[in-house]
């Protein structure tokens, strides 16, 4: 009866894991962290001119680095990391600028205005779109390195955001296509929330325990922990189970 | 014919647990000494005999406490020899898989064979299988005998009357519980909890090793499930001891017998909830585990001494005080073993504080802790109950002649033996090392004046073996 | 901090030990007349009071001083990267790739600035284990495999650290070590 039981829940839990998927990480994650960011001076669509620190002062700033002319991952990443601040629970002790920042010489304050345009990003208060003419300081401080490619005139480049604390420390980065939650824990982590844990990409999180879980800044149990309170259940299902059993029988 | 069976199994299991005891003691000591720099093992050498001597003693004390509790529950109910028998069979079978896995297949991943360490291609393969059988064979072996003896007693009392809860509302019900049966009930939940984490954690590592690594487990689970087991029976087992107490300190001292209270009753069914709680104090530098949990780590950890303080402590204090009791070598054991539980709960409690932990976690303290509550607390009250069990039936009083000898032996080995343990601890010496660096070097005397002590020790155990054995062997090959 | 707690644990005992010796030298010298104890229902409850009260300061004081909450708020001024495995322990100021690990030959962390251990394993359940130069435990995180655990600390004097593994690991347990230099 007993093994029984395990081994349903054995499998129920293999099935439901096959629906989740672990978003990946990237060792070069760890590189430039709580390292000052270059203080570029910034040029902003609405003609204002200030530097990123001056910027993330403010509030805590997510950089987003891209280029207008991307006919690659650019769009897809911004329409992603649009759609991941748009599900986040507006969280006032959380707050949050995103800085979208061209790292091609080439663009110009209106291409950077058209871009905002198509996003329909440019009335949002939370987002800033600009340029700035020191972007080799930058980039080399945030450790991203994109290479001209002159066969299909593009850069070759990650998807990088870079998590900026009001200070102007480099406190979390996400390479790559990310989904929602992994956003919500960089919110959490530019703004000086120390959690004391990380998982390592490429484990299993067949049993684990617990997933973090940004929205609420709390772990969520996962489906490891049925298994730590399988015990004391299946102890009071027979403390009642053998109760009926040998009252059933004297009587 | 029932009774005399009962008492003959039960002297089987003294025998075999005293003879296990010396056994595993002498393993203790030569770590202590190779430590010391006395005897010079093969370190692979020295964790077999740590994985053996851990697990032989966890296994021994609870069989101890299970036996005691057993013999005394069939004044009240009626039990099933046939699983004591099995269990006896079972746990012996388990005893020899392990020592054979361990001593001849070199297995050594300790009493606590933390996952992944008990998978890795460090021993052969075949004694990886032995010794995770042999834990499943002593798992299943007890895991029977602890629902039959639930069952013997719920055939006698409802669910609500098995947690003396009648005893809330009114003074004088109509069906009284003892606190032996109250106590009994809530051991062996806590008993059975443990052994279904160990099942469940025994099911997920069977699968990893079977499916040759295609199937992996999640290590924080798996940690949270070994000390779950692992600190949930050690700990269940030392409330085995006091049920026993519960019944016998009364009568062996010739005084009216304890009754259940409302607080009694309180303080019990909370300690159920208490202990399942705690064993999440061992995973405090695991900082993967969610702070909320660590927290509650640390509150059920100091809830669960305050019904032992105030309930069981008390109470004993409150019976011995301005009393005249009729002194003999099981109450004193049980009053002795007292107050070396409640220091060990303070060490416990000590290093059940997160900030102390931080410092304390895995140095000789840890030992230190638990060496006291079972050594100078556990180990006594089983004892007692020994001493108790084998002089009561025979015709003419038993005068144990060396008894103030052998007590003193006892303590003046236990102190000895346990202070090298917490002034190592808090020298910052880790424990489970075979030999210590130059740096810790300071590790090695404290080790030494262990060793002498714990020598001290055994010859007080010895004798106790001697004097109870010879009395259980005429009960054996008598009627 | 280890020998403070030592000597409260010693005094604690020697109470604990004189109150047991006490209530036994009471009942021996106790006649058949002699009631015992009067109240007792009264005295567990103070007993049980005294017992909160002191729980539940030791709780309130402790609680803060737990390593999770320690330096939360602070931003670390390096960070040094661990990968512990059978029976080494890897130290880098750059990331270890577990598939590739790597470590730098010498790590100097600075004195007096809060610094932030990465800590993982690349096989069992190890200890990171942090010793001074006087050799006193002052920090430790567990590095458990597929997990990183973030320990912060604050070195106040400089000198050479040492790294013990405080987790039972297999066979070579006890010569697992590192070192590193605060300056």
């Amino acid at each position: 009866m007993l093994k029984n039981v395990v081994y349903t829940l054995v499998i129920i839990t293999c099935l439901c894991s096959q629906a989740w998927s672990q978003p990946q990480s990237d060792l070069r994650e760890e590189e430039n962290i709580y390292e000052q960011i270059y203080n570029a001076p910034l040029k902003l669509i609405d003609g204002k001119s200030t530097t990123v620190l001056q910027l993330a002062e403010k509030k805590p700033l997510i950089l987003a680095l891209i280029f207008t002319r991307c006919s690659g991952i650019c769009s897809p990443y911004l329409l992603q990391l649009k759609e991941n601040i748009k599900s986040q629970s507006a969280d006032a002790t959380k707050p949050f600028n995103v800085l979208v920042l061209s790292f091609d010489s080439e663009d110009s304050v209106a291409d950077m205005v058209n871009l905002a345009k198509r996003f329909e990003l440019l009335d949002d208060n939370n987002w800033h779109f600009a340029i700035t003419d020191s972007i080799t300081g930058l980039i080399k401080s945030v450790g991203f390195h994109p290479v001209w490619n002159d066969n299909i005139k593009q850069f070759d480049h990650d998807a990088l955001l870079v998590g900026i604390n009001t200070q102007g420390f480099i406190i979390k980065k996400l390479l790559g296509m990310r989904g929602e939650s992994d956003v919500a824990l960089l919110i959490e982590s530019i703004n000086n929330e120390f959690i004391p844990t990380y998982r390592l990409p490429g484990k299993s999180s067949l049993f684990s325990c617990f997933n973090y879980d940004p929205k609420t800044g709390k772990n969520t149990p996962g489906l490891g922990l049925l298994f730590i309170a399988l015990p004391a259940l299946i102890a009071m299902l027979l403390l009642f189970g053998i109760r009926f059993v040998v009252r059933s029988k004297s009587s | 014919m029932e009774n005399i069976r009962l008492k003959k199994i039960t002297a089987i299991w003294i025998i075999a647990v005293l003879l296990l005891f010396v056994a595993a003691i002498t393993l203790g000591i030569i770590m202590r000494l190779n430590q010391a720099d006395v005897m010079h093992l093969n370190p692979a050498k020295f964790y077999e005999d740590m994985t053996v001597h851990g697990l032989t003693m966890i296994g021994i004390w609870f069989v101890a406490g299970m036996a005691a509790l057993n013999f005394i529950m069939e004044r009240y109910v009626k039990t099933s020899y046939s699983a004591n028998l099995i269990a006896l069979i079972f746990t012996v079978i388990g005893v020899v898989m392990l020592w054979i896995s361990a001593f001849v297949g070199q297995f050594h991943a300790g009493w606590t064979f933390l996952y992944p360490l008990p998978l890795r291609p460090l021993w052969d393969s075949w004694a990886i299988a032995l010794f995770l059988f042999s834990i499943a064979v002593l798992g299943v072996g007890w895991l029977i005998w602890t629902i039959s003896l639930m069952a013997a007693l719920l055939r006698k009392y409802s669910i609500s009357q098995v947690f003396a809860w009648q005893h809330l509302s009114n003074k004088n019900p109509e069906v009284e519980t003892p606190p032996f049966v109250l106590i009994s009930m809530i051991s062996l939940i806590g008993v059975l909890t443990s052994l279904l984490a160990a099942v469940v954690l025994l099911i997920l590592l069977f699968a990893e090793f079977y499916t040759h690594g295609s199937f992996t487990n999640d290590p924080l689970l798996m940690k949270n499930l070994t000390y779950y087991f692992g600190h949930t029976i050690a700990n269940e087992m030392l409330y085995l001891g006091l049920a026993v107490i519960y019944e016998l300190f009364a009568e062996i001292s010739g005084r009216p017998k304890w009754k259940t209270t409302w607080y009694v009753t309180i303080a019990w069914n909370l300690t159920l909830f208490f202990v399942l709680g705690a064993f999440l104090h061992h995973m405090y530098m695991d900082f993967v585990q969610p702070e909320s949990l660590q927290l509650i780590g640390q509150f059920a950890s100091y809830l669960a001494s305050l019904p032992s303080a105030a309930v069981t402590v008390f109470s004993i204090i409150v019976a011995v005080y301005r009393t005249k009791i009729k002194w003999s070598m099981p109450n004193l054991l049980f009053l002795i073993g007292t107050c070396g539980w409640i220091i060990g709960g303070v060490g416990a409690l000590i290093d059940a504080t997160i900030s102390n932990n931080f410092v304390l976690h895995n140095t000789l303290w840890v030992p230190a802790h638990f060496h006291t509550y079972n050594a100078m607390g556990n180990v006594l009250f089983s004892l007692g109950f020994f001493c108790w069990f084998s002089t009561q039936f025979s015709a003419k009083e038993v005068v144990d002649r060396m008894r103030s000898l052998k007590i003193a032996l006892l303590i003046i080995g236990g102190i000895g033996f346990l202070a090298a343990f917490y002034i190592a601890g808090a020298d910052s010496i880790p424990r489970r090392y075979s030999n210590y660096p130059s740096e810790l070097a300071a590790g090695k005397s404290y080790a030494l004046l262990g060793a002498v002590s714990a020598m001290i020790y055994l010859i007080a155990i010895i004798m106790f073996f001697v004097n109870i054995t010879k009395r259980c062997l005429k009960m054996l090959f008598t009627h | 901090m280890q020998h403070s707690l030592l000597v409260f644990f010693a005094i604690l005992s020697v109470v604990i030990t004189a109150v047991f010796i006490f209530v036994y030298q009471s009942s021996l010298s106790a006649s058949e007349e002699n009631q015992g104890m009067k109240n007792t229902l009264q005295k567990r409850g103070w007993f049980l009071l005294i017992l909160v009260v002191v729980l539940a300061m030791f709780a309130s004081i402790t609680i803060p001083k737990s390593p999770y909450f320690v330096y939360a708020k602070d931003i670390p001024s390096k960070v040094i990267h661990v990968a512990a495995g059978q029976f080494y322990f890897m130290m880098s100021y750059n990331a270890i790739d577990p598939k590739n690990p790597s470590s730098d030959p010498s790590i100097e962390v600075p004195v007096n600035q809060v610094v932030e251990f990465r800590v993982t394993s690349l096989d069992v359940n190890h200890n990171f284990g942090i010793y001074d130069s006087n050799n006193v435990l002052i920090a430790q995180t567990q590095a458990m495999p597929g997990y990183v655990n973030r320990l912060r600390c604050k070195f106040t004097k400089p000198g050479d650290y040492n790294v013990f593994c405080l987790e039972f690991c297999g066979s070579g347990h006890q010569i697992m070590r590192s070192s590193f230099t605060v300056k």
